[in-house]
């Protein structure tokens, strides 16, 4: 069994010993991870950003008599793993020394196995110039658009991740991920300083995808650069969004988005149960509301997939050793499952659907989104514009922001043309929509057909505390929503 | 491997440098430890000893410049990837006005104090007894606690090829707390917290019993309709707005962008004149934490953002400053998370006002809201007039004819912060260290504020 990689054995397998020998060890993961990455960004023709970087260590997750414990080490001798595997077995005894209640985790059939990222073309074998050459055309292409053009960026991101888990139960996963993230961003500011951007294919460091480089060429980023421009030109000129309640098409850029804030982070079990508050909050879905509440429209499909091809959140296994699988959570828009783990799965007497991940050597494994996605209904983007009399049409994201329960949410996009008559009649700047959760995707009477499906590929969800970034992805296609409130940002005093 | 002092770092940085043998080289180490005991259900769940060593170097090849880092701070590690660096920095087009890195002349000042003993020496049984001790109190009144309590212990160095040498040690002690209603299906909630330097210096008594209170005066809110409200806002919903604006508004390539509100408008009045804000980050009082000189090396410095509601600068590392004819404020985020060639504010004094308490401002409203905290706040939908969105969170009441009537709902915000402020006519003379929420720079210093007719466009509902 191997993915190619040399992985320290010795000193892992010497930390799982010293587990295995204490009497009060219920159960322990070693986990190895190397990691390497690459940014480049280019901005306003000089090369802004030129870094890569590597991070390698191991961590020890223990569960003792009662409760758990975590150490890690980027000291990779046999001794400093099994200093860690001592650390996190005296974390685990002094918080086991004051728990009232003893963690349930049930035990599972060991994993054994590999798993690498399918890839055409290795992006670390690309010559550094050719990258930044893909980066420097397409900027220099939004310059030469003149005024109002202020500033313009372009950015590439390569993560490749080596990871193991070697468990107390017999688990030992090798798995190696290739994950890419490359997007550019047009900033035009008129003569009294508005400022509005346009970003192609997303906003914040482009769209990430489980490849190689091979998908750079697919994004061409210069055949998009005159579009973007002209629309950040376009839209200084724009009308503001009106404000009323109307119906509202996405583009499957926002559906990742509003399936992020909306469905994944609320169905993760550990933020239901309580464990997120010292961070992110709770979640409105509570374990009393499975099977019996309406979350969507009959329409609405959500599911947990973390075999989804190309997806940040595709792998072998979790961080402790649930197989990959697909789950069903909101079902013909009923409520039916969380992401959760053996421990929280546990508490509702359910199997884990296998979400636990890490972010590095360095932080403990947490529930986290995989590729949670809206499964495709019928028709074209266009089919659902013609078939609309009065709304408006959003791309793009731009600011998000909902509350600790993920009920009250207010998202803003780039730019939004009004839809009149099944026709986009004008182009609309600042335009915002906010809604209630359930009231909102119980709205959802269109969802565009496979052909529209597109994968959005998150690479900086931020849970846990300390704070963890994670590699997450949601396919949707453009859908839309009856009955919802925009508006225009910000009331001008 | 044990955790490296701060000279350690820099004689292993030193020793780096000249092994590697890169005429034009930065080297920036940093090795931190934290015991983060993280509580939530009434119990100690997640309870961690974590280690975050980095090196992060950068080598320039005339103008053409690249960086690279490892998280193994040994002599050999740092040397291959100033390696590294190299050979990216021979195939990378050039940086105009690279500025190089700083040199030995750059000046230098006295370090503040910043390290404490007991911090570094807690250990994982005293946090587990002190946590433990907090959720008996919770529990006792029949709430659920959650929170965490974090020891660091963290040391930076900075050399360069130009023989910029500097280094550093510090400590910091974070005690956040929650009382809720249930573990985690929304209800009652009230919030506390405090940073320091020096973990004893932690109130964990009085943040634990400030969170009580506010949970059992927010039971049964009722339900109030969006609208133009005057608010209370206590200095942690205060600091979260100013954290947001520090990162739109006071880093120099915002105002390079165009997005900056603070872009032509140096000089002029930008929001009311009883506001004045300071980059502050040498502050050598309690509420001290920020390291006093930045990623390249240059001691950090006071920096007047807005003086009487004028804007009066922003921030530079030494590339913009180049780039833009001014000079570095040492403002190079440090080497954390998403930090690495941003840059931004380390610690935020905002000036207080005369207000004796938060009663008094309360006393100055016929009907408004009292609000304890915010949620999500987001200030990326219009940033040249510093529009934010978000919530309040753990702790929302009605004011009515100067007293706090009852709780009320969560509650969403969107309004210009900026314009928010110059409607702001009364603020406390005592200010708040407030831990940062999206880097571990520290705390921005803040009061209590009251803000006339800031506008809510939603409200939470339960399902």
């Amino acid at each position: 069994m191997s993915t190619g990689f040399a992985f320290p054995d010795q000193a892992l397998r010497a930390a799982l010993s010293e587990l295995s020998r204490a009497a009060d060890v219920r159960y322990g993961e070693v986990h190895f991870v190397d990691e390497r990455t690459e940014r480049l960004e280019v901005k306003d023709g000089r090369p802004e950003v030129v870094t890569s970087g590597t991070r390698v260590g191991a961590s020890v997750r223990v569960l003792g008599a009662k409760t758990w414990g975590f150490a890690c080490t980027s000291d990779l001798s046999e001794a400093g793993v099994v200093t860690a595997a001592r650390q996190a077995l005296a974390v685990a005894r002094a918080s086991s020394r004051v728990a009232h209640s003893t963690v349930v985790f049930p035990p599972q059939p060991a994993a054994v196995g590999t798993y690498e990222t399918p890839l055409t073309i290795d992006p670390f074998t690309v010559p550094l110039a050719e990258k930044l050459a893909a980066l420097d055309a397409p900027v220099r292409a939004l310059l030469a658009f003149g005024k109002p053009v202020q500033s313009a960026e372009a950015s590439m991101d390569w993560t490749r991740i080596h990871k193991c888990m070697l468990s107390t139960e017999g688990s030992d996963t090798r798995q190696s991920f290739t994950y890419g993230a490359c997007g550019m961003q047009v900033t035009a500011v008129d003569d009294e300083g508005h400022a509005q951007c346009r970003s192609y294919p997303v906003a914040v460091g482009g769209n990430g995808f489980q490849a190689g480089y091979e998908r750079i060429a697919g994004l061409d980023l210069l055949a998009h650069t005159s579009r973007i421009a002209e629309e950040a030109r376009d839209l200084l000129l724009a009308p503001p969004c009106p404000s009323g309640v109307t119906d509202v098409i996405l583009d499957a850029s926002q559906m990742g988005l509003q399936i992020h804030e909306s469905c994944g982070h609320p169905t993760e079990l550990d933020r239901a149960l309580g464990s997120e508050i010292s961070l992110a909050g709770g979640s409105f879905l509570q374990p009393g509301l499975l099977d019996t509440f309406r979350y969507g429209s009959s329409l609405v499909n959500l599911v947990a997939d973390a075999t989804t091809p190309t997806g940040l959140g595709t792998f072998g296994w979790d961080d402790e050793g649930t197989p990959a699988g697909k789950h069903a959570l909101v079902r013909e828009g009923m409520f039916v499952d969380y992401l959760s783990s053996r421990e929280t799965a546990a508490a509702l007497g359910r199997a884990s659907t296998g979400t636990m991940r890490a972010e590095g050597y360095n932080r403990t494994p947490l529930i986290r989104m995989i590729n949670v996605s809206l499964e495709p209904g019928t028709g074209t983007l266009e089919e659902i514009i013609a078939d609309t009399t009065d709304g408006i049409y959003l791309e793009t994201n731009k600011s998000w922001s909902i509350d600790d329960l993920r009920l009250n949410f207010q998202f803003s996009c780039e730019l939004a043309w009004e839809i009149k008559g099944g026709k986009r009649t004008r182009l609309l700047q600042n335009p915002l929509y906010m809604g209630i959760t359930p009231a909102f995707w119980r709205g959802c009477d269109a969802i565009g057909g496979p052909s529209e499906w597109r994968l959005l590929g998150i690479d900086n969800c931020g849970k846990g505390d300390p704070m963890q970034l994670m590699h997450v992805a949601h396919g949707a296609s453009p859908s839309r929503f009856r009955d919802v409130t925009v508006g225009a940002l910000g009331a001008r005093s | 491997m044990s955790d490296l002092s701060g000279s350690e770092l820099l004689a292993l940085a030193q020793a780096a440098l000249a092994r590697a043998g890169e005429a034009e080289a930065e080297v920036v180490l940093r090795s931190a430890r934290r015991g983060f005991a993280r509580f939530a259900m009434g119990e100690l769940g997640q309870h961690m000893e974590l280690r975050e060593p980095r090196a992060l170097v950068r080598v320039a090849r005339g103008l053409c410049v690249a960086q690279a880092s490892t998280n193994l701070l040994d002599e050999a590690a740092i040397v291959r990837v100033l390696e590294d660096a190299a050979r990216a920095a021979e195939r990378v087009p050039e940086t105009p006005g690279f500025p190089g890195f700083a040199s030995a002349s750059e000046p230098k000042g006295d370090s503040p104090p910043r390290f404490a003993p007991a911090t570094r020496d807690m250990s994982a049984d005293t946090r587990a007894d002190l946590v433990a001790t907090v959720l008996r109190t919770i529990s006792a009144e029949g709430l659920v606690g959650a929170g965490a309590l974090e020891t660091r212990t963290s040391s930076l160095a900075v050399a360069t090829t130009r023989g910029r040498l500097v280094s550093h040690d510090g400590t910091a002690a974070q005690f956040k707390v929650w009382a809720l209603e249930t573990p985690g299906a929304g209800g009652a909630a009230g919030c506390g917290g405090t940073i320091h330097r020096d973990v004893h210096a932690l109130d964990l008594v009085g943040e634990t019993e400030r969170a009580i209170r506010i949970c059992r005066t927010s039971k049964d809110p009722a339900s109030l309709d969006a609208g133009t409200y005057d608010v209370v806002l206590e200095p942690a919903a205060v600091a979260e707005l100013v954290e947001w604006l520090g990162t739109i508004a006071f880093a120099a390539t915002a105002v390079e962008q165009g997005t900056s509100a603070l872009r032509g408008r140096i000089g002029e009045r930008i929001t009311g004149e009883s506001i004045t804000m300071v980059e502050s980050p040498l502050d050598d009082g309690p509420f001290g934490l920020a390291t006093p000189f930045d990623r390249e090396g240059i001691w950090r410095r006071r920096v007047p953002l807005i003086e009487r509601g004028v804007a009066r600068g922003v921030l530079y590392d030494r590339a913009a400053a180049s780039r833009m004819g001014a000079e570095s404020t040492g403002s190079a985020l440090l080497i954390d998370g998403e930090g690495d060639g941003s840059i931004g504010p380390s610690a935020i004094a905002m000036d207080g006002g005369s207000a004796e308490s938060v009663d008094e401002l309360i006393a100055g409203v016929s009907r408004g809201l009292y609000i304890c905290r915010l949620h999500y706040v987001n200030g990326l939908m219009d940033p040249r007039r510093a529009v934010m969105t978000g919530l309040t969170r753990d702790g929302c009441f009605l004011i009515e004819n100067g007293k706090i009537s009852r709780p009320v709902g969560n509650m969403r915000f969107t309004d210009s912060f900026l314009e928010g402020l110059a409607r702001t006519d009364g603020m406390t003379r005592s200010r708040q260290a407030v831990a940062t929420a999206w880097s571990d720079a520290g705390a921005h210093i803040v009061p209590a504020i009251r803000m006339r007719g800031f506008r809510f466009n939603g409200k939470s509902q339960v399902v």
